[in-house]
């Protein structure tokens, strides 16, 4: 007779995926795939990576699944969020800087000048910035303001200190600000 | 207490643009302060505008069967994963330190039924033949070759 495990918590979920259960693996995978995914996405920038890194992720929590350790106390979408911003981290060292498309230069040269700029340049600008920011700010950018994570949380899943992780957001938002005042016109904010 | 113009935008940049969001500390005192000051809702309109262009960073949404993808991996990988010493340890431990108490004790008492075979195999072999019985054994040989010839 099949049970419905739905409805278990995640510390539950993980006793039974230590014995081998498979069905409370795929209902934790099917619970958070996207979630873990969005967060993936705001760090690497590129869809196909991001699926792969959660992909990696999950499948890690698979082959050993007592990594997570219920009596550490971490909550467990706590510390997957880490693994996840781990791995991330990992593939962008890994990977080259992003290059700007030909047709930004212009915009590059004469910044200022928002008419230049249609949709699509604005967005791959904005990703250009948000990419150029250090990692730590990157992180508490995607956590804090596009994911909606609570400070001190973000804090814990990054392994830094409350104020450490707002100074972060603040100094994240400060450059953006500078920069897309710079390249996209005051008019624009 | 009071709040000015640099701790509002410092919060605003930290917590956002929504003042509900903000820590219940903060909340009234932020509130309190937009309504009395026109410079504070001019750099909440600033802050709001920042905040719009932000949403404007490209998101694609993952495949639709992401998690499907996962899980059918996960069968794959237990398949094909590659042999090596410590993995093979590492299983053996991991079976022992299953919460399942009666299979741990079945397997602890093969264990030890093949411990005590491999003992007595090498204590007491079957095949081997005591010295006392090994002289019993030439004396007949020699005894029947005798009566033979």
């Amino acid at each position: 007779m099949d049970v419905d495990l739905t409805h278990l918590d995640d510390t539950l979920l993980l006793q039974h995926i230590r014995q081998g259960g498979r069905e409370a693996f795929a209902v934790l995978v099917n619970r958070y795939a996207d979630r873990f995914y969005r967060i993936a996405y705001r760090l690497v920038s590129s869809k196909d990576d991001a699926e792969d890194i959660v992909q990696e992720a999950f499948l890690k929590l698979w082959r050993r699944p007592k990594l997570w350790d219920p009596s550490k106390g971490a909550k467990f979408n706590t510390w997957f969020y880490k693994v996840v911003i781990n791995l991330c981290v990992d593939h962008q060292r890994k990977k080259r800087p992003l290059g700007l498309p030909q047709d930004m230069e212009m915009a590059d040269g004469n910044p200022g000048h928002d008419v230049l700029l249609d949709d699509h340049q604005r967005q791959s600008l904005l990703d250009r910035f948000i990419s150029d920011l250090p990692d730590r700010q990157r992180q508490a950018l995607a956590l804090c303001f596009y994911e909606g994570v609570s400070n001190h949380e973000a804090a814990d899943m990054m392994g830094v200190t409350l104020k450490a992780l707002q100074s972060s957001i603040m100094r994240a938002k400060t450059t953006l600000k500078k920069k897309v005042k710079l390249y996209f016109g005051g008019g624009s904010i | 207490m009071r709040m000015d113009p640099k701790q509002f935008r410092e919060y605003m940049l930290i917590y956002g643009t929504d003042i509900l969001n903000w820590p219940e500390d903060m909340r009234t005192p932020g509130l309190k302060a937009l309504k009395s000051s026109l410079e504070l809702q001019a750099i909440l309109e600033d802050e709001e505008r920042f905040e719009r262009v932000l949403r404007e960073s490209r998101y694609e949404d993952p495949d639709p069967d992401l998690a499907e993808r996962i899980i059918s991996a996960s069968l794959q990988k237990e398949d094909k994963r590659p042999y090596s010493v410590a993995g093979f340890f590492s299983d053996i431990f991991w079976e022992f330190g299953m919460p399942n108490r009666a299979l741990t004790a079945v397997s602890l008492s093969l264990l030890v039924a093949l411990i005590l075979g491999f003992a007595i195999g090498f204590f007491y072999p079957s095949g081997a033949i005591s010295s006392e019985q090994n002289q019993i054994n030439l004396e007949a040989f020699l005894y029947y070759e005798g009566d033979v010839l």
